[in-house]
């Protein structure tokens, strides 16, 4: 027996002796009754003392919560039962009866009862809606320690220091208290007489078995909640086990052990035990069926005195001579590993099963554990190889043990491991893909073992020591109570030490660039190096850490899960119900195991972190997304924004204008801010948005803010320092009218206007003034005319001596026009990225408008219309692309498999390649090209290879790769495989670069883009690279090939349109030079170009400017036949617009110009050599490769399409797929 | 037998694997020994050597002199070890340094000579056995290496000469055995994860883990590791990953031929263009065999296509 290292202690008070505990059902509440007379309510999750009650007199042993009701129940030494409410913190009633000590007080799980037991030998049943007694039973012979009701059935136990055990039967109290109304003669004579036998012997509450066998006083006694069975603790220092039949009740076992008292006893509410303690100072748990002792738990100096459990969660309370703590039995934490899209845990029955994130299954159990430390403990820890597809579990019993084992292949079911290497160790981790370390906390000693379990490396860790953590490739954490030291365990050294305190888990990012630091309250973030990164702190238990993929952390606390940034961050993602331990995020989910260890997903929003992480790295694309999809506004992320100086950025998210114009003002961005100002108009505002612009220099919006504030004196100076002379009059105007005549002399003043002052001075009376400053700019008539008007001379004035006039100095540069180069408004890199996009957009928009010589007659703005068309049509083809079943071609069987067993050398993977296969691009990769060039010259008649040069080049250059090896040979050469899985010689093939999906989805929208821009010459080369590419290709299906052919065949009819085009142009496109021979070859041409078959979008742009160049050149019966068929083509509205204009200016006089071949109403193909219309009938050939055609004239030489097949030859066809390979 | 424990003597290749040496002085030996053969040859000559046994100290001179020839310091290595080549290790080195120096014909009668008289000598079979098989006489070096009385270096060469022939059933054999007496040595790991490419199928991610394993601790980190971690990857099909390990490579060492090589093939792979990677190739190193291969295939190209006679139409 050991004193168990599994007993967690989560909570523990101080006070004087607690008698008396319960557990709130809901909440992580616990009230306590002390000997001192006081009952606590304390919030053990928090640690908080919540409330205390002082009402009764002496010790307080019974208590209990009701619960559905605010209420609970305590019973004292003071005789009294008390009813209390804990919203209004008052005792409600007090229930009056007991002669002596209330040892025991309980709710009825669902009827208005309370169960006590008293000194007194009764035990008695009140109801509480009543607030009345309603049954008494008397029996026992000594004091009742204790009665509880059964928590189904109407049964009642109760213990004595009479030695026995009571189960009495209610169901009769029920029958009476929920019969109905109308009462009997009977019934009432039965109310009348309650507690007392009816006139059969019987009465509400009955003894049904008296259960003797301890033979001391019986403490406490407790029902099972499920199974028949009683459980009883005594002064005989016994724990005793009951079992019951409907008719008996006999003992079954006695648990020994105490050696003390025992005080108080329980079943577990979930697990096959029994606890009990005792005023040996111990808590035991005992097994229930072999009765054994399993663990015990012993403390120093305090006497036990009861136990309570928690009836939903994995929680129990003991109660002793100092305080009460509250503990688990065991670590619910479920112990997994995850790797890539797998999570590995063990489960409550100790299996070992998987969980697939993405497909959301769980797997059936693959390992069973049973064996693994003591059957009570659950393991600790769980370390995934997947190098070797092992597991290394480690159990906290016996000291700490660890085992490693293999993971089958397939889950069969909990099979026991075979093969398991074991040994000593409180952790062990995987520290590469063949070694791992085991610490041993007592020995104080790191082991570094291999996979068969011997020790390579010893390392010796620093003293006190509690764990080890994988520390990033060949490096381990060592936890220390005080400090985390990064190890390299090659080298043997410390490469770095983090003083941090009561680390307690470990979680590294998915790119293993951090690590998260978990203790009890903090989480630090480090990178690999052990540089502490962040660190933030919570105030509530942390249990758990994930890291996302971006490289955000998310947290969980008992009951939420938080986020934090690498910069320390955070925030709260939702909240928990329950606490869980998370294992992984991708996207809106939280992958998680509860404490019942069952993986759960959680929904959340990652909005906020997703936007903070990007303003942080500054991905204004990103951000942009977030604000445009998510209603990600509100004052937490606005003043968040402001908070962390992205007030340009808050500004793009706020309506209101008052926070606008805050922020505008912050960010400097005036005209947001004057926009707001005119909105609000307040002049406040105005006030500060002008001191604002002053100190950028914008005096126009200085100008408006004065001018708003009626501010005229700022205003006039304004003026004068931006010399403005025409507003400063006009300023003097208006001081004018306004009859200010202070104003009215600084603006004269500021105009240097000496005359006006004087009028003004002599308007007021002032004539000294006037007359001196006449006197002083010299204006010797004004001086005599007030000297008259004031009947003086000059004599009798004496003027102070005169300085130099004053003139107000003239600006040199008429800053007025236009703002001083202001700084430059701070443009947000968020505008840029909207602005970029809308360029992005235009950049779209732009090339159709200038598409295939539409000339002028379009409008600009047809374009946009237009390009959203093309879009769609695009789309429309795409989806149309499943084409019907081709004939498969057969396997060419010409090669033979040599298995060479010889010495010597042997043949090199490329060679087996072409063995392998009759596809010439593998021909290629192996680098035999001779072979590769027979067989294209075979499938497709290939004669001419110059142009396919560089692709063979670039798929050999792709073929193998360079191992440095030993130092002073060569580089190993390998082989690059497109069946990267397979391994058997016979099924391997090479890489091909540029394979279908990147030709479809990357090289071909290149050669639309060009078409749609008008860049026939890079579209030309572009779809011919891509024909050339795929001849020499390999795919993966027979759909592919369809595939390929299909885009083979479009290739090719752009090929020839463009080429077309081309040699039109190359004729010259500006008629008036031509001679009538060229017009009408520019005009056959024009005409052919609307032929090939091309998406529809881009043969509208032929046929518009076939339709244009024919009416231009009065061919009105071809531009008639264009312009019917862009009608009955549809689409752009802008040119089926232009196309009925013509259409009816054509039909007036549908008549040709000039004469050219081409017949409007014959169907017919255009010779891709010539360029010449071949009619149906009339002798033709094709390219074998392409399906190009032409005159049979062209029979036997290159295709001028794919520049590499000889016309008219006959091929097999193109083999780019082998099913038997 | 274990790199990380002190009996790891075997792969120092002096002492017979089952016969136990000193710990110490072995260990002594293990660091230099691994950096060596990770790539890391600065470290390698900038090993404090000063406190080791006279019998480790010529070992580790031999291994600081080959470091200084895998960095191309041929010469300085020649002029260093002038006149003592009575000892058959550093006669051993002075026929590579020939060699690198580009004396090939008298390196390689020098190391004829070598494997008749010191045969025995593991850092003659190693070193004469390289020589030999860069020289193209395989089966001359396959019989020298074939005598080593349990040295890894040995068997390591042996598999990659293996290789080279294409004879990957032999080359698992060698490491096979050598697993059996030496599980988990370095240069083991290495053999098989040589091996491993070669092979494929699963064995692509095992070899992975090895390179990966060696190019991430920071303490065997080398560019060669890395390369070897970014061909696996490419083997792999993991681009992207590939991508920035070689990345990671050049930066370290934007002249390392095997990065650039490597990063041809991978731009090739990505359907990029090639040019860059190699025009810088060729300044870097103009004999490596991947541009030596393009010409010869270039050649081979414009040849067969000569064969046919396509009639182009006017």
């Amino acid at each position: 027996m050991q004193s168990s290292p599994n007993m967690l202690i989560k909570f523990e008070s101080k006070s004087s002796r607690a008698k008396g505990i319960a557990f709130h059902p809901k909440r992580p509440w616990i009230l306590v009754s002390l000997h001192s007379s006081t009952i606590q309510l304390w919030d053990y999750r928090m640690g908080t003392l919540i409330d205390r009650f002082d009402e009764h007199d002496g010790p307080v042993r019974g208590i209990d919560f009701h619960k559905t009701q605010p209420l609970f129940v305590s019973g004292g030494d003071d005789y009294k039962i008390k009813v209390w409410s804990y919203q209004t913190r008052r005792c409600i009633f007090t229930l009056n009866g007991h002669l002596d000590y209330v040892r025991t007080v309980f709710f009825h799980h669902e009827l208005p009862w309370i169960l006590s037991a008293s000194d007194d030998q009764t035990i008695r049943i009140w109801n509480w809606q009543n607030r009345s007694l309603i049954c008494t039973m008397t029996g026992h012979n000594h004091y009742a320690m204790c009665a509880q009701f059964h928590p189904k059935e109407d049964l009642v136990v109760s213990a004595s220091m009479d030695q026995s055990v009571r189960v009495w039967d209610i169901s009769g109290l029920r029958k009476k208290h929920s019969a109905p109304s109308s009462l009997t003669f009977e019934d009432q004579m039965t109310r009348a007489n309650a507690n007392q036998a009816d006139m059969f012997g019987n009465t509400d509450a009955v003894v049904k078995f008296v259960l003797e066998g301890h033979d001391r006083g019986v403490n406490w006694v407790s029902f099972h909640p499920t199974l028949p069975l009683i459980v009883s603790a005594g002064d005989d220092r016994l724990v005793k086990l009951w079992r019951m039949s409907d008719t008996k009740a006999w003992e079954v076992d006695t648990c020994r052990g105490h050696f003390q008292n025992a005080s108080a006893c329980l079943f577990h509410p979930h697990q096959d035990l029994i606890l009990s303690v005792g005023e040996d100072k111990t808590i035991r748990v005992w097994d229930l069926n072999k009765r054994t002792s399993v663990q015990s738990f012993k403390r120093e100096n305090d006497r036990f005195w009861v136990i309570a459990a928690h009836p939903e969660i994995n929680l129990f309370a003991a109660g002793h001579d100092n305080g009460v703590m509250v503990f688990k039995l065991e670590r619910e934490r479920p112990a997994s590993a995850v790797y890539q899209n797998q999570l590995f845990y063990i489960t409550k029955e100790k299996h070992v099963r998987s969980y697939d994130f993405q497909k959301n299954i769980e797997s059936p159990p693959m390992l069973s554990l049973k064996r693994l430390g003591s059957p009570w403990i659950p393991p600790r820890s769980l370390s995934y190889n997947p190098a070797e597809r092992a597991i290394l579990v480690t159990s906290s019993a016996d000291g700490g043990v660890y085992e490693l084992m293999n993971l089958p292949r397939d889950a069969s079911g909990a099979v026991e491991p075979t093969d398991t290497k074991r040994g000593q160790g409180s952790s062990a981790v995987f520290v590469a893909r063949n070694r791992f370390a085991v610490f041993n906390q007592a020995i104080q000693q790191i082991d570094i073992k291999d996979l068969s379990n011997s020790t390579t490396k010893t390392i010796k860790p620093p003293t006190g020591t509690t764990d080890i953590y994988f520390g990033g490739t060949g490096c381990l954490f060592l936890i220390t109570p005080t400090s985390v030291v990064l190890y390299d365990i090659q080298q043997k050294k410390h490469l770095a030490e983090l003083a941090i305190h009561g680390v307690k888990y470990v979680v590294w990012s998915n790119d293993g660039l951090h690590a998260a630091l978990l203790s009890k309250h903090d989480v630090t973030i480090v990178n690999k190096k052990l540089e502490q990164v962040s660190t933030l702190h919570e105030t509530i238990r942390i249990k758990s850490a994930t890291w996302d993929d971006t490289g955000v952390l998310l947290y969980s606390t008992l009951n939420h899960i938080k986020y934090s940034l690498i910069n320390g961050d955070t925030g709260i993602v939702r909240t928990l119900d329950q606490t869980v331990y998370l294992v992984k995020v991708k996207a809106r989910s939280v992958y998680c195991l509860d404490r019942a260890a069952k993986p759960k997903i959680l929904t959340i929003d990652p909005t906020e972190y997703r936007f903070k992480l990007a303003l942080i790295k500054r991905n204004y694309p990103e951000m942009l997304q977030i604000i445009k999809t998510s209603s990600l506004v509100g004052q937490s992320i606005i003043s968040y924004l402001q908070k962390k100086g992205y007030p340009e950025i808050a500004l793009q998210f706020v309506q209101d204008p008052q926070t606008r114009f805050e922020l505008a003002i912050e960010c400097g961005n005036l005209d947001v801010a004057v926009e707001m100002a005119k909105e609000l108009d307040r002049p406040k505002l105005w006030l500060r948005l002008g001191s604002e612009a002053l100190a950028h220099g914008n005096h126009q919006v200085v100008e408006m803010a004065y001018q708003r504030l009626r501010n005229f004196d700022k205003l006039s100076f304004l003026y004068l320092s931006t010399g403005d002379q025409e507003k400063l009059a006009r300023m003097a105007k208006i001081a004018e009218h306004r009859g200010d005549f202070s104003s009215r002399f600084q603006n004269a003043l500021y105009m240097g206007d000496a005359q006006s002052r004087i009028e003004m001075f002599k308007e007021i009376d002032l004539y000294p003034l006037a007359y001196v400053t006449a006197k002083s700019h010299g204006l010797t008539e004004e001086c005599e005319s007030i000297l008259e008007a004031c009947g003086l001379t000059e004599d009798q004035i004496t003027l102070p001596s005169l300085g130099s006039t004053l003139s107000p100095p003239q600006p040199i540069i008429p800053t007025f026009k236009s703002n001083w180069p202001v700084k430059a408004t701070s443009d947000s890199s968020l505008e840029k990225a909207l602005l970029g996009e809308m360029e992005a957009l235009a950049d779209e928009a732009e090339p159709v408008s200038n598409g295939v010589n539409v000339e002028a007659v379009l409008e600009a703005d047809g374009g946009a219309a237009q390009n959203g068309h093309l879009i769609d049509d695009e789309e429309d083809d795409a989806a149309g692309w499943d084409m019907g079943e081709d004939i498969h071609p057969e396997v060419e069987g010409d090669f033979v498999n040599v298995e060479s067993e010889d010495a010597g050398a042997g043949s090199s993977e490329a060679d087996i390649w072409a063995r392998n296969s009759p596809i010439a691009a593998d021909h290629v990769a192996a680098g035999s090209f001779e072979t590769a060039m027979q067989l294209l010259n075979r499938q497709v008649a290939a004669v001419n290879f110059a142009p396919l040069k560089p692709r063979f080049l670039e798929i050999y250059e792709a073929s193998k790769t360079y191992l440095p090896a030993s130092a002073g040979l060569p580089p190993l050469v390998n082989y690059v495989r497109r069946t990267v899985e397979e391994s058997e010689l016979r099924k391997i093939l090479p890489i091909i670069p540029k394979d279908l999906e990147s030709i479809a989805s990357k090289d071909l929208q290149e050669g639309y883009a060009a078409m749609r821009g008008n860049k026939l010459d890079d579209g030309l080369k572009i779809f011919k690279r891509i024909v050339q590419s795929l001849m020499v290709n390999a795919v993966s299906s027979e759909q592919e090939v369809e595939d390929a052919k299909k885009i083979i065949a479009t290739a090719a009819e752009y090929i020839v349109a463009m080429s077309i085009e081309l040699s039109r142009r190359a004729i010259g496109t500006d008629f008036s030079k031509l001679d009538d021979e060229e017009k009408k070859r520019n005009l056959e041409l024009s005409a052919y170009f609307t032929i090939p078959k091309l998406e529809v979008a881009h043969r509208q742009l032929a046929l518009v400017s076939a339709m244009n160049l024919a009416f231009k050149s009065r061919n009105l019966s071809s531009a008639l036949s264009f312009a019917s068929r862009i009608i009955a083509n549809g689409g752009s509205p802008k040119f089926v617009e232009q196309a009925r204009k013509t259409k009816a200016a054509c039909e007036r006089n549908p008549q040709d110009a000039i004469d050219i071949e081409f017949d409007q109403f014959a169907d017919f193909d255009i010779c891709a050599a010539s360029f010449t219309p071949i009619y149906g009938g009339s002798p033709s050939t094709t390219c074998p490769f392409d399906g190009s055609k032409y005159h049979a004239e062209y029979k036997g030489t290159v295709c001028t399409v794919c520049e590499v097949a000889e016309i008219g030859t006959p091929a097999s066809g193109l083999r780019l797929f082998a099913s038997g390979v | 037998m274990d790199p990380f424990s002190a009996e790891g003597v075997a792969i120092l290749g002096s002492v017979q694997p089952w016969g136990k040496t000193h710990p110490a002085k072995a260990h002594q030996l293990l660091n230099i020994h691994n950096a060596f053969h990770q790539g890391q040859y600065q470290a390698v000559i900038d090993f404090d050597t000063s406190s080791l046994s006279p019998e480790n100290a010529l070992a580790a001179r031999v291994l600081q002199l080959r470091a200084q020839i895998a960095l191309g310091h041929a010469e300085d290595v020649l002029a260093d070890i002038e006149g003592e080549d009575d000892e058959a290790d550093l006669a051993a080195v002075k026929v590579v340094a020939q060699y690198a120096a580009g004396d090939h014909a008298g390196a390689v009668s020098a190391a004829q000579q070598l494997a008749a008289s010191s045969a025995d000598n593991a850092t003659v079979q190693v070193l004469a056995g390289t020589v030999l098989q860069a020289a193209g006489k395989t089966d001359e070096a396959l019989a020298l290496l074939a005598k080593h009385q349990g040295s890894l270096e040995a068997v390591a060469l042996t598999v990659q000469i293996h290789l080279q022939q294409n004879r990957t059933d032999l080359a698992v054999k060698e490491v096979t055995a050598a697993k059996r007496w030496a599980q988990d040595s370095l240069l083991v790991n290495l053999a098989e994860s040589w091996v491993g490419l070669r092979v494929g199928g699963d064995k692509y991610q095992q070899s992975f883990y090895i390179f990966e394993e060696l190019a991430q601790a920071p303490s065997s980190s080398a560019v060669k590791s890395l390369v070897g971690q970014a061909v696996a990857e490419l083997h792999l099909g993991r681009l992207p990953e590939a991508e920035a390990a070689l990345q990671q490579a050049i930066e370290r060492e934007p002249d390392n031929a095997e990065v650039i090589a490597n990063t041809v093939v991978l731009s090739a792979i990505l359907g990029k263009s090639v040019e860059e990677p190699l025009s810088s190739l060729q300044s870097a190193a103009p004999e490596h065999p991947l541009l030596q291969d393009i010409q010869e295939k270039s050649e081979l190209f414009d040849k067969a296509a000569a064969k046919y006679t396509p009639k182009v139409s006017s």
